[in-house]
């Protein structure tokens, strides 16, 4: 066992998109020892007196994902680009390594379960009775490496369900009902989304966007303009807009109104010349701490920021049309380019030089921490185990003390709650000793995992679309995001999908093989591969999923990873509420499909992983990749793990950050907006590091 | 400069009728099946993948198709009856059609170019995700060659 020497400021577990951006702000800041103030690197005095902050990451992924420097990055990036190619099956992390000794949830993986029996095929350990759909990656710059990059953000009425809408949920193992609200609302959230919109680098035209909300857009989005212009909206969505256009679909007898809008992305277009200068992220000095700030004081120009490996790359979308899994020239925005900005800082030269003060640790799988009832319930230890190669169990054990440290757990929404879950400590309560797992006081650690559950709906449109071209959605439908129905059934968000039924059928193989099977050959084959593969439409269905305290990551020491770590273990059901709202969405389908002349080939089978019946009628499923929820953000220690700048509420140098800290899901891909809360999360990280200045 | 080959033992001559019933299967030319650059791989990989005898059968059968056949429709009537109503050789047919046009031999990618010089791409004007990428706002208009 060794014991790591140099003492760290903060300690942050994981380098996705929340460690990363973390990282990346708390670096830009150092300390002022004569204002007893943190500051911003650019408004510090060339003194001696300054003070760096010294932080350390964490990552489970290969070393060689967090080698930022151009070769090393340009090198491992090409060859998750080959594996890529050589895959057959070309899921979400099929570019990335599968490392033994740090697994990754996979969708290939997944299964259909028949309680009591779980599926242990691959790293989760699914209960069921429905399979949880989605998957995530261990490697530097976490899933963002996969994301599709789609960046709406939530609607106000998302973070007040409750209080709008009535909704309530159980508590945990109860009957008694509990609120759903988060404990922020848009407005406070707003100057968070445009900080993260800055740094994802969001393309986007703010006056197309057109949602179903009393606010208007000056309202929603205030007088802003996104970083850079629109990515163009595909052929296929202008064939489909121009016969919906004007349109509404009918629901439970209500006339809902289509709503076609191009969706905002992170990916790089052209730098919007009303945007102006690029800006910094700083910290300003308030009463009660610090308030973050999007200032526009630079001289630079903005511009996109492509590649890690080579700034010159990938400044615009070349339309690979591979977003998901993997954006080749990089384009398409990642949590690598923040964790760059957080290794590199640019020297009185200009120059920009490895930065002494952050050091990254990979192969160093976080599993528990310590607590110090005596010291004011303190996390005091964080323990990890450093394996050697990415096929071989072989570990260092190591311990990292972090009682004069803040430790930020910021990996996925399933390791997060399983980290929390195996810090087990006991404490004396009326003279009995009691155990418990840490920041676990409301009982919420790992529970309301949801996930989107993407019905898909599919068919032939009358004239070629020309599909399988661009980003994988350039436009979504907005009209069911928001409503009086979502007191009784999910709201949703219908993205119009650019690839074909690549997802739903494994299109163009099956397309092939189809034809192949019926004896064509030749021109013939050619032919009605053409006609069917040019007119291919999929619809998606993404449905907002609530939160159940009954969904849930636990551990379970019967099921250990090659490290001898707790494995997730995953119990998760729909209800009726989701069920319903596939039911309507299929309606709508249905009734959209009819306007443009659409074929549906839509297919729902028994054999479907994710399916169920609704009043006689069989839906299937997928999941959106958006797992979230696990360690939810809220007003009251009771009933929720951090407070709403994701700060524990039961140990006070421990943050716990990610889409786990998301309350509700609403109808948005949860990057921005986990992106927005983190970026927050940061003023109340800069005023404990104040005091541990201070100190 | 015009390099021949000697694959295993099948002569030139095998070779270019694997080529030519590569044509009339898949309904790309010669030319264009060369230009992925890919024809003597995967030659090569059908000779290792298949029983060598199985495969000269393939290519006798093909032979005697063109020596017979003295028109386009006489082509297609022949390769319908005597290929693709065998099962034996239709089932290779259908192998030689998906290499062609996937890049796989039973699901595998023979290697990482065969992913990217699939033909099936250019059969809907687009081209493989994540390789020959067509530039910003391609997309957004009907593709070139459209009107074929």
């Amino acid at each position: 066992m060794s014991q790591t020497e140099h003492k760290k400021n903060v300690i942050i577990v994981g380098t996705g998109i929340a460690g990363s951006l973390i990282a990346k702000l708390l670096t830009d800041h150092v300390f002022d020892p004569e204002k007893g103030k943190m500051i911003h690197r650019a408004d510090a005095k060339k003194t001696e007196k300054i003070r760096e902050l010294s932080v350390l990451m964490l990552e489970a992924g290969l070393e060689a994902g967090i080698e930022l420097d151009s070769v090393s990055s340009m090198t491992t990036y090409n060859e998750y680009i080959r594996t890529f190619y050589k895959e057959a099956a070309k899921v979400p992390n099929s570019p990335y390594p599968n490392l033994k000794p740090a697994p990754s949830p996979n969708i290939l993986d997944m299964e259909k379960i028949t309680p009591p029996f779980p599926d242990k095929k691959g790293y989760l350990v699914q209960f069921g009775p429905m399979p949880f759909a989605s998957d995530a990656i261990r490697v530097g710059g976490g899933t963002t490496l996969h994301w599709l990059g789609t960046t709406p953000r939530m609607l106000p009425n998302d973070f007040r369900l409750t209080e709008k809408y009535g909704i309530e949920i159980n508590k945990p193992d109860s009957s008694e009902k509990t609120s759903i609200n988060w404990p922020i609302d848009y407005e406070t959230l707003k100057p968070y989304y445009e900080m993260a919109e800055f740094e994802i680098g969001v393309s986007g035209d703010v006056s197309k966007q057109k949602y179903p909300i009393s606010e208007k857009t000056e309202q929603y989005y205030g007088d802003y303009v996104f970083p850079m212009e629109e990515i163009p909206q595909s052929y296929m969505d202008h064939k489909i807009i121009h016969g919906l256009e004007g349109t509404s679909v009918t629901l439970n007898s209500e006339k809902i109104p289509l709503l076609m809008v191009p969706s905002p992305q992170g990916r790089n277009s052209i730098p919007n010349p009303k945007y102006g200068k690029t800006k910094i992220i700083k910290a300003e000095t308030i009463q009660s701490g610090y308030r973050l700030v999007l200032d526009s004081s630079e001289k630079e120009e903005y511009k996109a920021l492509g590649s890690v490996w080579n700034p010159y790359m990938g400044e615009r979308c070349e339309g690979n049309a591979s977003c998901v899994p993997i954006c080749p020239v990089q384009a398409k925005y990642n949590a690598l380019k923040t964790l760059k900005k957080a290794l590199y800082k640019m020297n009185e030269n200009e120059n920009l030089v490895r930065h002494p003060y952050l050091e990254i640790k990979a192969q160093s799988v976080v599993y528990r921490l310590s607590v110090d009832h005596a010291d004011q319930d303190k996390i005091s230890k964080v323990h990890l185990r450093k394996y050697t190669s990415k096929d071989k169990t072989d570990f260092v054990e190591e311990v990292i003390d972090t009682s004069d440290a803040i430790v930020i757990l910021a990996a996925n929404a399933f390791e997060n709650p399983k980290i929390l879950l195996n810090s087990k400590y006991t404490v004396t309560e009326n003279g009995k000793k009691v155990e418990r797992t840490a920041a676990n006081r409301s009982d919420q650690v790992g529970r309301n995992l949801m996930d989107h559950m993407v019905m898909l709906t599919w068919g032939l449109f009358p004239e070629p679309v020309y599909s399988y071209r661009g980003p994988g959605s350039t436009t979504n439908i907005s009209s069911f995001r928001d409503g009086n129905f979502r007191s009784q059934f999910s709201a949703w968000i219908s993205p119009l999908d650019n690839w074909g039924w690549s997802w739903p059928t494994f299109s163009p193989g099956s397309d092939l093989a189809e034809f192949l099977t019926d004896g064509n050959f030749g021109s013939k084959l050619r032919e009605k591969l053409t006609y069917r593969l040019s007119r291919q439409v999929l619809f998606h269905f993404e449905i907002e999923q609530l939160p159940n305290p009954n969904n849930r990551v636990t551990i379970n020491d019967q099921y250990m990873d090659a490290l001898g770590i707790p494995r997730p273990v995953i119990h998760y059901e729909l209800t009726e509420y989701e069920q319903k709202s596939m039911q309507q969405a299929k309606l709508a389908s249905d009734q959209m499909f009819e306007k443009l002349g659409i074929k549906d080939f839509t297919k729902y089978t028994e054999q479907d992983k994710n399916t169920f019946m609704y009043d006689g009628v069989r839906y299937s499923y997928n999941g959106a990749g958006h797992i979230v929820g696990t360690h939810r953000m809220g007003s009251n220690p009771d009933d929720s793990v951090t407070n709403s700048y994701c700060k524990s509420w039961d140990h006070p140098n421990l943050y716990v950050v990610g889409a786990g800290n998301m309350t509700t899901l609403g109808t948005s891909n949860p990057t921005l907006t986990l992106s927005a809360f983190t970026i927050r999360s940061v003023e109340s990280i800069l005023t404990d590091l104040e005091k541990q200045f201070k100190n | 400069m015009i390099i021949i080959n000697k694959i295993l033992n099948v002569d030139d001559y095998y070779f270019d009728v694997f080529m030519s019933i590569s044509e009339a299967l898949t309904g790309f030319s010669v030319n264009e099946l060369q230009s992925t650059g890919l024809t003597e791989t995967y030659y090569t990989h059908i000779l290792k993948s298949l029983e060598v005898a199985t495969f000269i059968e393939f290519l006798t059968v093909s032979k005697n198709i063109f020596e017979k056949s003295s028109d386009p429709k006489q082509l297609e009537e022949a390769i319908a009856s005597e290929i693709m109503k065998n099962t034996r050789m239709s089932d290779i047919a259908g192998h030689v059609i998906t290499l062609w046009y996937l890049g796989t031999w039973e699901g595998a990618y023979i290697n990482d170019l065969s992913y990217q010089e699939g033909l099936v791409w250019n059969l809907m004007n687009a081209h493989p995700p994540g390789a020959k990428q067509p530039g910003f706002k391609s997309w957004a208009i009907k593709p070139v060659n459209s009107n074929l």
